[in-house]
């Protein structure tokens, strides 16, 4: 009697994971059949191969290198980034923050200012401006948390500082932060939008019209602006325009056809063309641009840009298609935290 | 890891996330032969690619610790990330995998019948069976070791592998079918010895 072959359920017989039906179909099967009978020989043969390879011991050198690669600050963002997501999951911000800063030191530092011209360091109180337009350049320390280098023609100003918040205000110019703060402790506003940290190192330059680009080194930055939110991580940059705030970012090794398309788009300038090449030249790690623009996109594009960021990584059980085309907000968190590992 | 005797303890995941530095080492301590010893078949026994490749997946892991919010099993997080990080490398670099070693393999076929212990302690077969597993498709390897090196049941395989259960059975499927054939003189030899 001619029955199918089995060959698909093979792998699944050998491993025990068939059903008692599925199972005795494939018996009676595999009795009839030689060529299925020799499929499973192989499977058995393959498998009992890789069963007998040892487990090997890591060097010491990897947790040396782990050490060297910097353990202690990766431990220290560690402890921020837990914060940072407990504050995405809507636990109160205040109080975790105040006990984590507590136990390092309950007095906030003010801010410190080094020309590096004349080599003198003094302190500063908030609303004074650091102003460079005479070629010099300077640092800020910023209490704790760490340094913002200032180039040469910019003009900044110290803001308030307290427990819960250093915050600078970039007029114009190019300054570069590093901080190793909880998230949203140091702050830098500019005309278009607030860079906020969220435990990171980066340049922000802001021209004479306002407009400014972020350029993360390390970690991650969200820029935001009456309501709308750029989330930028190590190796991308983001432009931001005063009409509208904070653009699309994406990564500065993407090709130029589509980091001039995401220009394009954020500027209005023929956004139909330019979404088809965003979408055409995405690569896996250009899902970071493809999913800022699913709540950017007019409804009638969504899909598609939904299709394509699905090709690379479909998203998590429980955020539905149907939930990420209506921009249902945590299924986008979700989707996101698991495209994350590739960005 | 599930395959290698259960979960970490949750209070010393918890301790890792507050970035304790002796709780970060006993995870080390209880993973890294395991990831280091995926990423050294995965690249046909390369020791420097493996070190590369664990020192990555546990920077990784410190950093991203915090969101770990224990929706899915310690392990199985653990694996995809070795697994990205695997197969990420693996594109990243030129096809270097040689091919079935015949001279190797016809070796062993010419040998006299030998067990399936007597086979396995040989270094030809050694090298042979790591120098086939090395030459599948990325995906197909990375579900090969999973399943018969780490042991992990279809629906781990499914959650570490971001796939359904069904394409974890086809890459199963497929990674057996070239296995068999690239090691087939080492099959022909033990049937002879049964």
């Amino acid at each position: 009697m001619f029955t199918r072959h089995v060959d698909d359920s093979l792998p699944r017989y050998c491993d025990g994971e068939l059903s008692a039906a599925e199972r005795q179909r494939v018996d009676a099967h595999l009795v009839s059949c030689a060529r299925c009978r020799m499929a499973l020989e192989e499977i058995q043969f393959s498998a009992n191969v890789v069963r007998q390879l040892k487990v090997i011991s890591a060097p010491p050198s990897v947790w040396n290198a782990i050490v060297e690669a910097g353990l202690e600050t990766r431990l220290a963002r560690s402890r921020a980034y837990r914060l940072r997501w407990a504050v995405a999951c809507g636990v109160v911000l205040a109080a975790a923050a105040g006990v984590y800063w507590s136990i390092r030191d309950t007095t906030p530092k003010p801010w410190a200012v080094a020309r590096v011209n004349d080599g003198g360091t003094r302190r500063m109180a908030a609303g004074e401006w650091v102003d460079t337009r005479g070629g010099s350049t300077a640092r800020i320390i910023v209490g704790e948390l760490g340094t913002v280098d200032v180039a040469p023609r910019t003009r900044v100003r110290l803001g308030q500082v307290s427990q819960s918040e250093y915050r600078l205000q970039l007029d114009r110019g190019t300054i570069s932060a590093e901080i190793n703060a909880p998230p949203r402790l140091f702050i830098v506003d500019t005309p278009a939008s607030a860079v906020v940290d969220l435990g990171c190192a980066y340049t922000v330059t802001v021209g004479d019209d306002g407009a400014g680009e972020l350029r993360m080194t390390k970690g991650w930055s969200s820029l935001e602006w009456k309501g709308r939110e750029s989330l930028v991580p190590a190796g991308a940059m983001c432009r931001t325009r005063p009409a509208s705030g904070p653009g699309t970012p994406y990564f500065e090794d993407a090709s130029a056809a589509l980091k001039r398309a995401v220009d394009d788009f954020d500027v209005g300038r023929d956004r139909s063309q330019a979404l088809d090449v965003i979408v055409r030249e995405a690569r896996v790690r250009d899902t970071l641009t493809l999913w800022h623009l699913l709540s950017r996109v007019d409804a009638s594009d969504r899909a598609r840009v939904y299709e394509r960021i699905a090709e690379f990584e479909p998203p998590p059980a429980g955020a539905t298609r149907d939930r990420i085309l209506a921009l249902d907000a945590d299924a986008l968190r979700r989707w996101r935290e698991e495209l994350a590992w590739k960005w | 890891m599930d395959g290698a005797g259960g979960e970490l303890s949750p209070e010393i995941l918890d301790a890792c996330r507050r970035g304790d530095r002796d709780a970060f080492r006993a995870l080390y301590e209880a993973y890294k032969d395991r990831v280091y010893s995926i990423a050294f078949y995965f690249f046909q026994a390369d020791a420097d690619a493996a070190s590369e490749v664990t020192q990555q997946v546990f920077l990784k892991l410190m950093r991203e610790i915090a969101r770990f919010r224990g929706e899915a099993a310690f392990s199985t997080w653990l694996y995809r990330l070795v697994v990205n990080a695997c197969v990420d490398r693996a594109r990243g670099r030129r096809a270097e995998v040689v091919g079935e070693d015949p001279v190797a393999l016809d070796t062993i076929a010419a040998s006299p019948a030998l067990s399936h212990e007597e086979m396995f302690s040989r270094h030809e077969v050694a090298t042979s069976v790591q120098r086939a597993i090395a030459t599948l498709p990325p995906k197909l390897r990375a579900a090969i070791l999973l399943r018969y090196f780490e042991d992990l049941s279809y629906s781990d395989m499914a959650n570490a592998l971001n796939c359904s259960i069904g394409t974890v059975a086809s890459r199963l499927s497929r990674g057996h079918r070239l296995l068999a054939k690239k090691l087939a003189p080492i099959r022909v030899a033990l049937r002879s010895g049964e």
